[in-house]
């Protein structure tokens, strides 16, 4: 029996679903090992009885939390799809403001009041409100990762995302450290897992996969510090992707 | 001993590239730091460089590599694979030559390791002795500034020209073949002689201690708190152990199609320093502690290597040192610490 699967997306630039489909000619493989029986952004189809369901996006609403709810309640294997879904994102950034700044920020004066689709919250990751069984991470996914989580989904096997920092992609493609540019990189607190992209096109890593499961963040600062950043640019740093983790 | 005329050595390399079936790989600069890499020109070559980012080593245990393919569309088939591309790899300095005869022991040890061994049988090493001294490297002090074996053909700078060191026939075979060289005479053996006497001097960095000792200072300090205390700083990136001439790990992992019929099994590096390096299936880790991961290279450099194959597995090349963003990783400065106590 084909496993049946369902994409769903919430607070996001839907770039991650965009991901799936860019798997191109592998996506007819894609088909024939798993029914894809919700996909928005790809079908006018839609099902709800399906065993994995991918989640893209954060979480901003209440709305947004019963539906997730929904959906875990119907999948037997819940994925959080891209660096939205399993950390926040860049959605979180707004976590630092209030909430009636934020409001007032994007929406002016304009009447939102009792508008349920206003009415948000500090963004949360899908984790925050139910149980994730498997993370894909980045901003967006990579789509060899993405085929190693269907294919050992498929399988049966839990598939093995890395628990290393970025520095060892880095390391195993032969980079000039960016830090030896003046750049501040987050690599060593990064989970590896995209090839080392941006180093490897001489830019620092922007924490986009979220942290490593122990990350030394001290260590982390101190590093940004002795390279020249003050301890909050360095901390500033991390704002981008790493909010929640950096908030705790 | 033979010599060679600097245009006539760039001549030579520039024949190699053209005209020799090898892929012929040199040292070059990046940034303001210098790689291995395919050459398109002799006059790409920097053999004035001070070390490379990574050793020559990635060649033979190449970063990432396809160990076997199998497909299950019909019935079950599998294929080793073995991508061996024979290669010249000119600039090697001496204490990389002398790791890499590490490595040839460890992968011949209790496994034949072919994808590591037919990629060695089929290179060609032309070795430098070193110009400029990196200023992490402590080479000097390991007896591995200057080697007498482990080369092909090995280079020493005498200003307009080149001695070179035959190590093999061939070495031997590619000078005769696409080189115009002289022999040299007595005076010039006695004058590279003398250069290399004294290439071990020119290291700043120095272990304040024979080498040899280090197992023995290693097994005392197993419990030494400077474990701990630097480990503190680590940030788990296992840096110091990717850089390394001679950290030989790897993982294996199984690569699926999406089709699901057809996959291949590959190793990527690994590391020590890693936190899931010494996890196991259960769960179970067996060096969860940062610090545990820490003292574990420095035991397996100065200690545990030496105690199964007899030599000290660290040559001093600093990559470690300089790759190491809180500065934790310097064997010199860890080893010097333990003997002061
Ligand atoms: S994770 Fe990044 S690419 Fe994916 S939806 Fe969110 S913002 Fe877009
Ligand atoms: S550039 Fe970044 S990821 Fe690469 S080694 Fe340096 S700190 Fe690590
Ligand atoms: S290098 Fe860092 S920011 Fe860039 S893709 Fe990888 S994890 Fe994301
Ligand atoms: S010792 Fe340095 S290079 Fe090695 S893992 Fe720790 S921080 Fe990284
Ligand atoms: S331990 Fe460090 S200095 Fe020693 S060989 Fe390895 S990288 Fe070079």
């Amino acid at each position: 029996m084909k496993p049946k699967v369902a994409f769903f997306d919430f607070a996001s630039c839907e770039g991650c679903q965009l991901q799936v489909l860019n798997l191109e000619e592998s996506i007819i493989e894609l088909i024939e090992i798993v029914d894809v029986v919700s996909f928005r952004e790809a079908m006018k189809e839609h099902s709800d009885d399906y065993d994995i369901a991918f989640v893209e996006g954060s979480i901003a609403r209440p709305m947004d939390e019963e539906r997730l709810k929904k959906i875990r309640s119907k999948a037997k294997i819940l994925v959080a799809l891209g660096a939205c879904a399993c950390t926040g994102g860049i959605n979180a950034l707004r976590n630092q403001y209030s909430i009636e700044m934020v409001k007032k920020g994007v929406y002016g004066d304009a009447d939102i009041e009792n508008n349920p689709y206003f009415d948000v919250f500090h963004t949360k990751a899908v984790d925050e409100v139910v149980e994730v069984d498997y993370y894909v991470y980045g901003c967006p996914v990579d789509k060899d990762e993405l085929t190693k989580v269907i294919t050992s989904l498929a399988l049966g096997k839990r598939p093995e995302i890395p628990n290393y920092p970025v520095c060892v992609e880095c390391k195993k493609e032969g980079n000039v450290c960016v830090f030896e540019e003046g750049k501040f990189c987050l690599g060593p607190v990064t989970r590896a897992g995209c090839g080392a992209r941006c180093p490897s096109n001489n830019n620092a890593c922007e924490g986009c996969r979220g942290l490593v499961d122990n990350p030394n963040i001290n260590s982390e600062l101190e590093v940004l510090q002795k390279y020249g950043l003050t301890l909050e640019d360095a901390l500033e740093r991390f704002k981008m992707f790493c909010y929640r983790e950096m908030s705790k | 001993m033979k010599l060679i005329k600097k245009d006539e050595f760039l001549n030579f390399v520039d024949s190699l590239i053209k005209i020799d079936p090898r892929r012929v790989i040199g040292v070059k600069s990046k940034g303001n730091k210098f790689i291995f890499d395919t050459l398109n020109s002799a006059n790409e070559l920097r053999l004035d460089y001070d070390v490379t980012i990574l050793p020559p080593k990635k060649y033979f245990l190449p970063p990432t590599e396809t160990l076997l393919k199998y497909d299950l569309t019909d019935k079950f088939s599998v294929e080793a694979v073995n991508e061996v591309t024979p290669l010249i790899i000119i600039g090697v300095h001496p204490y990389d030559l002398i790791a890499l005869q590490q490595m040839d022991i460890v992968f011949r040890d209790t496994y034949q390791d072919h994808n590591y061994i037919r990629k060695r049988e089929e290179s060609i090493l032309i070795g430098v002795n070193i110009q400029n001294v990196s200023p992490y490297s402590f080479a000097g002090s390991m007896g591995t500034a200057t080697t007498e074996e482990g080369f092909d053909l090995m280079l020493t700078d005498l200003g307009d020209e080149y001695a070179i060191e035959i190590g093999s026939e061939k070495g031997e075979a590619i000078l005769n073949k696409y080189a115009k060289i002289a022999d040299a005479d007595g005076d010039t053996i006695n004058k590279v002689h003398d250069i290399k006497g004294k290439i071990a001097s020119k290291f700043k960095k120095q272990l304040n201690f024979p080498p040899e000792e280090l197992p023995k200072l290693l097994e005392e300090n197993y419990d030494n708190e400077l474990w701990e205390k630097n480990a503190q700083k680590c940030l788990s990136c296992g840096s110091c152990n990717l850089v390394c001439p001679t950290c030989y790990c790897f993982d294996v992992q199984d690569i699926v199609e999406l089709n699901l019929r057809r996959g291949k099994r590959v190793r990527t590096w690994d590391g020590c320093l890693l936190e899931d390096f010494a996890k196991v299936a259960t769960g179970e880790n067996f060096r969860e502690d940062r610090a545990a991961r820490y003292r574990h290279r420095f035991m397996r450099k100065g200690k545990y290597l030496y105690d199964r194959f007899g030599f000290i597995a660290c040559v001093g090349c600093g990559r470690c040192a300089s790759a190491c963003l809180p500065d934790i990783a310097d064997p010199c400065k860890v080893f010097n610490a333990l003997k002061e106590g």
